[in-house]
């Protein structure tokens, strides 16, 4: 309880777009693993909850979410995943979401997307963004090593499973997930690396290779197996654009939720999040990005501010 | 003097040597820094004799260094014994005003411009002058361009003699063959001109204005409109109806969008000096062109300025009425965004200058297009600032024309407009009164605290409590109370937490009677749900509402509830409850 002090000194800085120190960082991520170590594969939720998807370093947005779906511990929260990479403030948006979570740990849950990996936010930007904010590479191993940690699926009322990408042909029940030992880089292949970059497909029959050169297709036979042989109501995921914020496949069975919106500021697609309620209803509540007027941030001065 | 002394007094010169021989920029940008420092410890005639005509030498290095060296060169006049020897320091500034880098140079003036403040007038005579006139007449544009920015403060300073040649040596730079040095000319005319005196201003520098303005260059002719703008503030009525107005409607008309653009921009610092019946007669006209431009960027520009103009005409009604409203209701249909949001920005503000009658028949109307158009931000800028239409026109008016179309806003589709409207309603309420408000409003106010948007149903909430503060807390008890107790045993937890954010901000208004007998009672029954996020939700009510509450009900009432949710399997509820028992005891 005493380290809230120094927790709520930190999420102050965040909730104003202000960059954490390294020192600071290092504190919540060693906070964040030691939550994280007690959660297993798949986290148990209660509802009601609100349930995210991609963020992708979209400040503003997640700021913009958060005046529309209420703030934790008020509302509960679970974000699947791609936290980082291609918005201009992946370590404020990761860092934010990681505080409230050291926080507030019954109140909003972080599981692991593609994007939480050494190798793709060396492409995307996660890492050039560490670089220059920062002139080092520390914070960036700070975080990809607590990306480790991150929990691969969750699951809300025994009735709604929750994963980013999507399922594996490695992977009938939940029991099996129990079994993967996540703490790893994401692998190329196999269980984990599905569950993270698989997308569903309707004109698949069970089973296809995935373009993305990771996990499959899959269709609606794999879809409609896997919810009664586990007893579930929905699959909810993440990974994939939608143009209205979320988008139901396989007659309702599957629905994904994408909570960046006009991605990568330029699709100018809606964005969205999913309200469970008590009784395992769910809606959805579509939002556009934050004006230009929210977005302000203080110019960061830098010695070499002249060359106009 | 030992050479030991000798060798203190010259050290730190010495350091700053070898500091400024480092390769690494930071270093010697921060030995630079530090020259006021060095300067005060070798002393003021070492500072003239030695450290100043060293930095003489240190001019030849990179631009972020050049920058800092004229800045710290402007700190020095007290370092080299003040005014009396200010002109010491011109040397090394006079090097760099001539160098490539625009904003070096800038700055060199700027410190100039400062140690010339502590100049007597002999000085900048025997000292400045001669600086000005080798810059003027150098080899490069950069120190000629640089000279135009030191003739207003040398000219106020030196005899009719020098000031006659100074005059010349301006004029040859406004004809100058580069159109950099034309530029800062013309920069440097509008600073001048009210220290040349009526008859120079006439002969000499109204016709260098007027071909400046006409130079081919539209960024030397776009300063023009500023120099109109100093202008305006000299002469006559008639003096700048001949010398200046035709030369503004030339740049009104100019072939290039950015001088029409600038006047639109200056307009109104134009015609503020000016008499109304020179802005009727002669600019009206002009404004209307701009705001009919074919460039979108000058339409929305001249749009914004449209309430501030009639400001200034407001004798002249008719004008406003048969000219410039037309106009207006045009513009509510062009095809441009930008300009439709700076139209109703500033259409709001019209409605006082033209008053009851012309509003209800000429506004009114346009108001409600621009409330129905798509843009959001259009219906922002009209709902922000309604309450200015609202005290021009009757209520009758306001509840037949305006209100019904400001209703179907409430639910708007842009959280942000429905937000507005929240925010409007109060001022909304003081002028409909408690009977007509009640019937309309009450229940659709009461709606937002379940809108789907958080931040709206926290707007809701704290609006609740300035209706409040309008009506009284009995039309609270009985209009607001019943409903908000409601929502306590909605089934959404969200709408929960809105009810008792609801009596938390209302409490202060209610009292410790009502909060104690009717609120505490109905919130306490909140301690059982299923909800974590309620539970805990209520402990910090609790804690919010403990100064509302007496001793005896604190201790009977709250604590035990509090100690029961202290003990929930939840964390937070845990730690929220605990913190109010906290404030407790």
């Amino acid at each position: 309880m005493s380290s809230f002090g120094a927790i709520d000194k930190i999420l102050e800085k965040l909730e104003n777009c202000l960059v954490p120190t390294e020192k600071e960082i290092q504190f919540v991520c060693l906070k964040a693993r030691q939550i994280f170590l007690k959660e297993g594969n798949t986290i148990f939720l209660k509802a009601p909850i609100t349930i995210c998807g991609d963020v992708h370093g979209q400040f503003w947005d997640l700021k913009e979410l958060f005046e529309i779906g209420g703030k934790p511990p008020g509302t509960s929260y679970l974000f699947m995943g791609d936290f980082v990479d291609r918005g201009y403030y992946s370590i404020e948006t990761f860092l934010l979401l990681l505080t409230l979570k050291v926080r507030y740990p019954d109140k909003i849950t972080l599981i692991r997307g593609n994007h939480e990996s050494r190798q793709i936010t060396q492409v995307y930007g996660f890492y050039d963004e560490c670089m220059k904010k920062f002139g080092n590479s520390s914070v960036w191993r700070y975080c990809t090593e607590l990306f480790d940690y991150l929990s691969l699926s969750a699951i809300v009322e025994n009735k709604i499973f929750c994963v980013h990408g999507g399922l594996s042909p490695k992977i009938d029940t939940l029991n099996q997930i129990r079994l993967i030992d996540r703490k790893t880089e994401v692998p190329h292949e196999g269980p984990m690396c599905d569950l993270l970059w698989s997308d569903p497909d309707e004109k698949t029959a069970s089973w296809e290779l995935n373009p993305r050169g990771a996990g499959f297709f899959f269709g609606k036979t794999v879809v409609e197996e896997f919810q009664k042989v586990n007893n579930l109501e929905l699959i909810a995921r993440a990974h994939q654009l939608c143009q209205d914020g979320f988008q139901y496949s396989f007659d309702k069975k599957l629905v994904t939720v994408w909570s960046a919106p006009n991605y990568f500021y330029r699709c100018a697609n809606s964005a969205s999040v999913m309200k469970v309620d008590s009784e395992l209803n769910h809606s959805f509540k579509v939002f556009d990005a934050a004006p230009q007027e929210k977005r302000n941030v203080k110019l960061r001065r830098t010695t070499s501010m002249y060359f106009l | 003097m030992s050479d030991q002394k000798k060798d203190d007094e010259i050290y730190p010169i010495a350091v700053l040597v070898e500091e400024l021989k480092n390769e690494d920029v930071q270093l010697r940008l921060n030995s630079l820094r530090q020259i006021s420092t060095i300067a005060q410890a070798v002393g003021q005639e070492r500072t003239r004799s030695e450290l100043i005509p060293f930095l003489n030498d240190a001019t030849d290095d990179e631009d972020e260094v050049l920058l800092v060296l004229a800045d710290e060169l402007g700190n020095l006049v007290e370092f080299v014994g003040g005014g009396e020897y200010a002109h010491t320091i011109l040397p090394p500034l006079t090097t760099l005003a001539s160098v490539e880098e625009t904003v070096v140079r800038e700055k060199t003036v700027e410190a100039i411009k400062k140690i010339s403040k502590e100049m007597g007038e002999d000085q900048i005579q025997e000292f400045l002058y001669p600086v000005l006139k080798q810059l003027a007449t150098g080899k490069w544009f950069t120190s000629r361009s640089s000279a135009c920015g030191l003739f207003s403060i040398c000219y106020q300073n030196v005899d009719e003699e020098t000031k006659t040649e100074l005059r010349q040596l301006f004029s040859d730079l406004c004809k100058d063959p580069t159109p950099m040095v034309r530029r800062s000319a013309a920069k440097g005319l509008a600073v001048l001109v009210p220290y040349v005196g009526r008859e120079n201003l006439r002969k000499e520098l109204i016709p260098l204005f007027v071909k400046l303005a006409e130079d081919d260059q539209d960024r030397v002719r776009l300063l023009a409109v500023d120099n109109c703008v100093a202008l305006s503030k000299i002469l006559t009525e008639d003096e700048f109806i001949t010398y200046v107005i035709p030369t503004l409607k030339s740049c009104a008309k100019d072939r290039s969008w950015r001088v029409r653009y600038m006047v639109a921009e200056r307009f109104c610092q134009l015609s503020e000096p000016i008499e109304p019946e020179v802005t009727k007669n002669d600019l009206v006209e002009v404004f209307i062109g701009l705001l009919k431009d074919n460039e979108e960027e000058v339409r929305t520009c001249a749009t914004l300025r449209i309430a501030e103009l009639c400001g200034q005409i407001r004798v002249y009604q008719d004008v406003i009425k048969d000219a410039i409203l037309p106009v207006i209701e045009e513009l509510s249909k062009d095809f441009s965004d930008n300009v439709k949001i700076a139209l109703a920005a500033s259409v709001t503000e019209l409605a006082p200058i033209i008053g009851k009658e012309m509003t209800v028949e000429k506004l009114v109307p346009l108001y409600l297009d621009l409330l129905k158009e798509d843009i959001s931000d259009v219906k922002l800028n009209i709902i922000s600032k309604l309450d200015t239409v609202t005290q021009v026109i009757t209520i009758e008016v306001l509840a037949s024309t305006l209100l019904p179309v400001v209703v179907e806003l409430f639910e708007d589709r842009q959280w942000r407009v429905r937000n507005a409207v929240i925010e409007y309603i109060p001022k909304l309420a003081i002028q409909l009164g408690v009977q007509f408000f009640d019937e309309k409003l009450t229940d659709l106010t009461m709606s937002w605290l379940k809108d789907s948007v958080f931040k709206i149903r926290q707007t809701a909430a704290r609006n609740l409590v300035k209706l409040t503060k309008v009506f009284g807390s009995d039309w609270c008890m009985e209009h607001l109370l019943p409903h908000i107790f409601k929502l306590l045993e909605e089934p959404n937890y969200k709408i929960k937490q809105t009810g008792m954010y609801s009596l938390t901000v209302l409490a202060p208004e209610l009292g410790n009677e009502i909060v104690t007998e009717k609120i505490l009672p109905k919130i306490k029954n909140l301690k059982s749900d299923k909800v974590a996020n309620v539970k805990l939700y209520l402990a910090k009510t609790l804690k919010s509402l403990l100064p509302y509450l007496e001793e005896n009900t604190i201790q009977q009432e709250v604590k035990p509830c509090l100690n029961e949710l202290a003990k929930d399997e939840d964390p937070d509820v845990k730690h929220f409850a605990t913190s109010a028992l906290n404030k407790i005891s």
